[in-house]
Parts: structure tokens; C-alpha cells; sequence
């Protein structure tokens, strides 16, 4: 249970939850779940609501009490300690402004309950602010502020007392695409030159890709797979995790290996060298049948050879057939589906090719490179391919 | 949302509605200055032709009326006043305050279950008849009978599971991440209620003190029953200026009514600008 990410010399993780539950009444919100946060890292816990996101970060933060387990900072518990007690600050999903007090006061607020002198407080308080850019907003009243104003004045107030870990939950959510992409790399470029340490709960796989060192994918209450951004996207722990990551969707489809050769969707390649041991090992257990992961990037449509880019026709055996279910345009490209013997396929297409698709029509397409494309056992749902890596 | 014109038809109702509501309270002013002989005159004389301020001068001096040739009670109002300002006062602050913090930790921490709000709620199920002679029996074994303390206990036990209720819900409205906000900024679970949920529920504090105050100001039936000669109250008072000898002194009742009336008005003139909703506006998304 190791993470990759830099960490602050110690080696002794800021912060670590072990086998850490919470219960409400009969129903299990948290269920045994251990991770560490190193020094310095940006930490996403990605899960659909109601995984337990925030009740991981209530837990942490010690807004309530621990069914089981344990926090730790630096090494030692914190359990049954105070918020006030624990160097956490937290920014909440709704922000949790003080609306009667005005910007300046709201981020003043964990300064003057440290009673620091007044001057300091103003001077920390506006270097901040200009920080974030939020200088000139600071005398108003948090209602008379915009969206993106509140987030930066809760993320300030957050900001001013340089806590050994910021807990932030879904920060972004309520805001609309451009600010969100905007401040989602400010926050990014803010930890990395303050070297703050942060967990960040998202919904938003997207988010948590864009800007995590590591990602804790968590459904319902149990941590499912640590990993950095890149693996939890190529290498899913499992059918779940592989659909959850990813827009438009990965393609689950069935798949066989016959004669060190596998087939899937009506096309045929040489068996990849990632899947070798897992092939082996279905053979063993007498199974031949899996399910592969295509994402839509992988799947180039076959159109008249003029537009096909680099002219060369693909031999049968590495294309099939399917009738096109949808498109869906994204300005510069378009997410085609075909359906095939049942089975849903994604691709991209370029605007070009676009206008030479129609809904219903039948569409060529190739599967250009079987290498290192996940697996999944039928039953199971797991990944068979990073079973065999030695999953920890 | 802007104010919007009423139609014609709107105004009409508006009128009779008004008319309606306020006619009785017209009525009673007029007989808080009527004099004697025109209490019950027959046909109705609406506006006295010589208004007086003998009824309010009997308040506090009994035998002003006699002039009139009508009487027969002696004791004054003033210590009904007082007595009244007294235990309502006392008893409302004790009630909201006791309130307020048993609103926080249902809302917030949930004590004592979840039937404990709906248990709380059932203490005001009974009708105050039905436990007056407990009452009665078990003060009249502590001897809080008569006196004000006694009365005061009273009126904050009825009111108690009434400010508790109507101020959880205020509490409720309030996202609780402000206060948990607020105790990642260091402060304790004390501070943070002290000084960010009471601030934030203030209209709420001065709706239920409101309410509280007008229960225990109208209560009757308790300040009968405990009252002897020590104590009185404005409502027990009210029903002493019906006499054998004299019938019903109605300008005084008036004019005693008139005055109950005035801490109201001036209570709801004071809070009324704090009643308007939205004070968290801006505090969380959305």
C-alpha cells in the first residue's frame, strides 16, 4: 500500500487512514478502508455518489467519530481528537461561507481564532487574496459574490493558515465548464508550487485524471484500486472501474483465444504480448472466453479508401462489419456506435468522415493495435491482465 | 419577487378581509374611552360623543368609576401588570434559551435518538386541563402555589417542548457545514455555536420569543389555578371585572385589554424586520 508520489523526506505519510469504517445505524457507509496521503502529494478520491467520499473526509477531518480504525498524522492517531485539533483545514461541497461576515472576515477567521496579531492577519490575508486574484472582492458580503468568487474566498480561507493537509470536497462541482477547468488548474499549479498536501473527493473522473498524482478509486465504501491517473485509465481493476473511467465509454466485448490468436468483435490479431500470461492462465482453468476493454481511441471507422489517411487497406482478418447505432458530434470529431452481433462499439471519427456517415448505414472498422488493452473474466468482472502483474 | 398590483377585484376582498379582522379591535378601542352608559347601549353607539379615560384611570384606582355609579372591584391592575410582565418575561427568556440549545443537539447530535424530538412534542398533546389538578397538587406540596416562581416553572415547562420544536427547524435549515467550517477554523463545538449558529438563527430566535411570549401573556387557565392573593395576571385580572353587583365592567375590561395589547404590537413593530428569511443567502452553492 505504497504510493509513487514524492514524498516530504520522512517517508512518515502526513496523513493515513487504516482500516478505517463508519456506520450509520445498520447501513455501512465506510468499510475498512486504509490509504496514506504522502507530504506534498495530490491525492484524488474518485467515486459516484454515495461511495462514502465525504464521509472519508468527515472521518478525516474529525467532523464525526470512527466506527473502526484509525487516522493517523504524521505517524501518531488522531482519533478522538477535535477538528480544531487536528492541522486539516476542509473546503465543504457547499463552501460553508459565514454569510453574515464579508470576504476578508471569512478568511480571517481560522487566523483570529489563533489570535494572531492584527496587522499579520491582514498582511497573510491579503497575500492570499492576491494570490487568488480575489483582492478586490474581499469587503462584500458572500451573497453579493459570484460562483467562482465563493470558491476562491473558501479556498483563501483555507489557504491562510498553511494546514498539513486540505481536504477538499467535490470543490468544483457547482461550477460551470470553463471555471471549473480554470481553477481546476490553478488548484493544481497552487499545490505544486506551495507544495501543500491535498485530497480532493470528485465525482468527475476527468478532474480526478487532470490533476491527481494518485487516484483511490472508491464504490461503495471500499477502496476498489490505488493508482496514478494513467493506470487507473489503461489498467482498470475491473469492468467497474473500466466503465466509470473514460467518455465516452470503454466497449466491454467478448473475446477468445484460439491457436495464439484472439477474436473479438469479428476481427482477429496474433495474440498481444500483454495478454500471453493471462491467456495462459485461462487455458488453465479451462476457459477460453473473456471480456476485452476498447476504448474508442483504439477503433479507427473504415471509409472509401480515399479517406482512409494513410491509404493502405487492412486485411479481413483485422476488420469487421457493424451498423451504426449513433453519432454524437464534439465539434472537431464525433463518437460513432456500431452495433455487431449485439455488441456496442465506440469510435472516433474526424468531421470529414462524419459527413459520410449515416444511422443505419453499415460501417468497416479496424482495431489497429491489441497491445496492452485490458481484460476482464466473464464471471468475475475482474481484470485478468493486472491479476497476473500482482495486484496489491 | 417585486411586489405585484392587485387587481380591483383583489383590493375589494383585500377591504372586506381587513374589515373583518380589524373590526373587533376598533370595537374595543372605542370601548376602552366609552363611558359607562354607553358600554351596552342599545342601538350600538360606535364612537363615544364624550370619550373618556375613566376606564384606564379604574386600572389603577379602583373607585374612579363610581362616579358613574358602578363598581365592586378593588384591587387594581397594577399588580396584574406586573405580574404579568414578570412571568412571561422570565418564563419566555428561560423557554427559548432552554430551547435553543436542545434544538442544537437534536439537530445536531441527534441526542437521544430519534424519538426523543416526537417525545418532547408529546408533552404538548395533553390538554392543559387535563393536567392542571396535578399541577395544583404536586405545587401545593413543594408550596410554589402562588407564587411566581411557581407560575414561571409552569409556563416553561408548557412552553418548552413548543420553543424546542420551532427553533430545531430553524437549526435544521441551517447547513451544519457553516458551523463544521467554523471548527476546522479552531474553534470548539461551544464556540461554534455560540458564535456562528445563534447569529444565524436569529430570526428564528425572535419568531419562537415572540410566539413564546404571546402563549404565556393569553395564558389563563394556570394563572387561575395557582393564583390566590399573591399573584395575578393580566388575563386573571381580566376575568375579575366581571362582578356579581355590578355585571361586567366591559370599558375597563377594554381598556385592561388595551394595554395587554400594547408589548405585542411594540414586540412585532421590533422584530419584524428580523423575521425576513435568507439570512444565509451566499453562505453555501446555489
Amino acid at each position: 500500500m505504497t504510493t509513487t508520489a514524492a514524498n516530504s523526506g520522512s517517508g512518515v505519510p502526513v496523513l493515513e487512514a487504516r482500516e478505517l469504517s463508519k456506520r450509520y445505524g445498520r447501513k455501512t457507509a465506510l468499510d475498512n478502508v486504509s490509504f496514506s496521503i504522502p507530504g506534498e502529494s495530490f491525492v484524488a478520491l474518485l467515486g459516484p455518489a454515495g461511495a462514502g467520499k465525504t464521509t472519508t473526509l468527515r472521518l478525516l477531518a474529525g467532523l464525526e467519530r470512527e466506527s473502526g480504525g484509525d487516522v493517523l498524522m504524521d505517524g501518531s492517531s488522531v482519533a478522538g481528537l477535535e477538528p480544531k485539533e487536528r492541522d486539516i483545514a476542509m473546503i465543504f461541497d457547499n463552501l460553508a461561507l459565514y454569510p453574515h461576515k464579508t470576504g476578508f472576515q471569512n478568511m480571517a477567521g481560522p487566523l483570529l481564532e489563533r489570535r494572531l496579531p492584527r496587522e499579520e492577519i491582514k498582511e497573510r490575508v491579503d497575500a492570499v487574496a492576491e494570490k487568488l486574484r480575489i483582492a478586490h472582492i474581499l469587503g462584500r458580503l458572500p451573497k453579493t459574490m459570484s460562483g467562482g468568487e465563493r470558491q476562491r474566498i473558501a479556498l483563501g480561507r483555507a489557504l491562510v493558515r498553511s494546514p498539513r493537509v486540505f481536504l477538499l470536497d467535490e470543490p468544483l462541482s457547482s461550477l460551470d465548464a470553463p471555471l471549473r477547468f480554470k481553477l481546476r488548474s490553478e488548484l493544481k499549479r497552487l499545490q505544486r508550487e506551495e507544495k501543500h498536501t491535498f485530497l480532493m473527493a470528485t465525482p468527475d473522473f476527468s478532474e480526478a485524471l487532470a490533476v491527481a498524482d494518485t487516484v483511490l478509486l472508491l464504490r461503495a465504501g471500499k477502496i476498489v484500486q490505488e493508482s496514478s491517473p494513467e493506470d487507473l485509465y489503461a489498467c482498470p481493476v475491473d469492468c467497474e472501474a473500466a466503465l466509470f473511467v473514460g467518455s465516452p465509454q470503454i466497449s466491454l466485448l467478448r473475446a477468445v483465444v484460439r491457436e495464439e490468436r484472439i477474436h473479438c468483435a469479428g476481427m482477429s490479431s496474433p495474440l498481444p504480448a500483454s495478454l500471453e500470461s493471462a491467456a495462459q492462465r485461462l487455458r488453465q482453468s479451462g476457459e477460453d472466453g473473456f471480456l476485452l476493454g476498447v476504448r474508442p481511441e483504439r477503433v479507427r471507422p473504415l471509409l472509401s479508401p480515399s479517406s482512409a489517411p494513410d491509404g493502405k487497406a487492412p486485411d479481413a482478418s483485422s476488420s469487421s462489419v457493424g451498423e451504426v447505432v449513433d453519432i454524437e458530434s464534439q465539434g472537431l470529431r464525433s463518437i460513432v456506435t456500431v452495433c455487431r452481433d449485439k455488441e456496442q462499439i465506440g469510435m472516433f471519427c474526424s468531421a470529414a468522415q462524419r459527413a459520410e456517415i449515416r444511422i443505419g448505414q453499415s460501417l468497416a472498422f479496424t482495431l489497429e493495435d491489441w497491445e496492452g488493452l485490458p481484460a476482464f473474466d466473464r464471471i468475475t468482472r475482474k481484470n485478468i491482465v493486472r491479476q497476473g502483474a500482482g495486484q496489491g | 419577487m417585486p411586489p405585484r398590483a392587485l387587481t380591483l377585484s383583489g383590493r375589494i376582498l383585500m377591504c372586506c378581509v381587513l374589515a373583518l379582522v380589524l373590526f373587533p379591535i376598533f370595537w374595543l378601542f372605542m370601548t376602552a374611552i366609552k363611558p359607562p352608559t354607553d358600554w351596552n347601549a342599545s342601538p350600538a353607539i360606535w364612537v363615544p360623543a364624550e370619550p373618556t379615560l375613566v376606564n384606564f384611570k379604574t386600572l389603577f384606582d379602583p373607585d374612579a368609576i363610581r362616579e358613574y355609579g358602578v363598581g365592586g372591584v378593588s384591587q387594581s391592575a397594577g399588580d396584574a401588570v406586573f405580574g404579568s410582565l414578570l412571568a412571561s418575561t422570565v418564563s419566555t427568556f428561560i423557554s427559548v434559551a432552554l430551547g435553543t440549545f436542545s434544538a442544537i443537539g437534536l439537530s445536531r447530535y441527534s441526542r437521544g435518538g430519534r424519538l426523543t424530538p416526537l417525545v418532547i412534542l408529546s408533552g404538548r398533546m395533553f390538554p392543559p386541563a387535563a393536567i392542571a389538578v396535578p399541577f395544583v397538587i404536586i405545587f401545593s406540596l413543594l408550596g410554589l402555589i402562588d407564587t411566581y416562581a411557581g407560575l414561571i416553572a409552569v409556563y416553561i415547562a408548557v412552553t418548552l417542548p413548543f420553543s424546542t420544536w420551532m427553533l430545531k427547524s430553524f437549526v435544521d435549515d441551517l447547513p451544519r457545514e457553516i458551523e463544521e467550517a467554523a471548527m476546522l477554523d479552531g474553534m470548539s463545538r461551544l464556540k461554534a455555536h455560540l458564535t456562528v449558529t445563534i447569529p444565524l438563527i436569529k430570526g428564528g430566535l425572535f419568531a419562537t420569543t415572540m410566539l413564546v411570549f404571546i402563549l404565556n401573556w393569553s395564558e389563563f387557565m394556570f394563572a387561575l389555578v395557582l393564583s390566590y392573593s399573591t399573584i395575578n395576571t393580566i388575563p386573571v385580572q381580566l376575568a375579575k371585572y366581571v362582578t356579581a353587583t355590578a355585571g361586567t365592567l366591559y370599558g375597563v375590561q377594554a381598556a385592561l385589554a388595551v394595554l395587554a395589547m400594547l408589548p405585542l404590537v411594540l414586540g412585532g413593530f421590533f422584530i419584524q424586520g428580523h423575521l425576513a428569511r435568507g439570512m444565509t443567502f451566499g453562505a453555501i452553492k446555489q
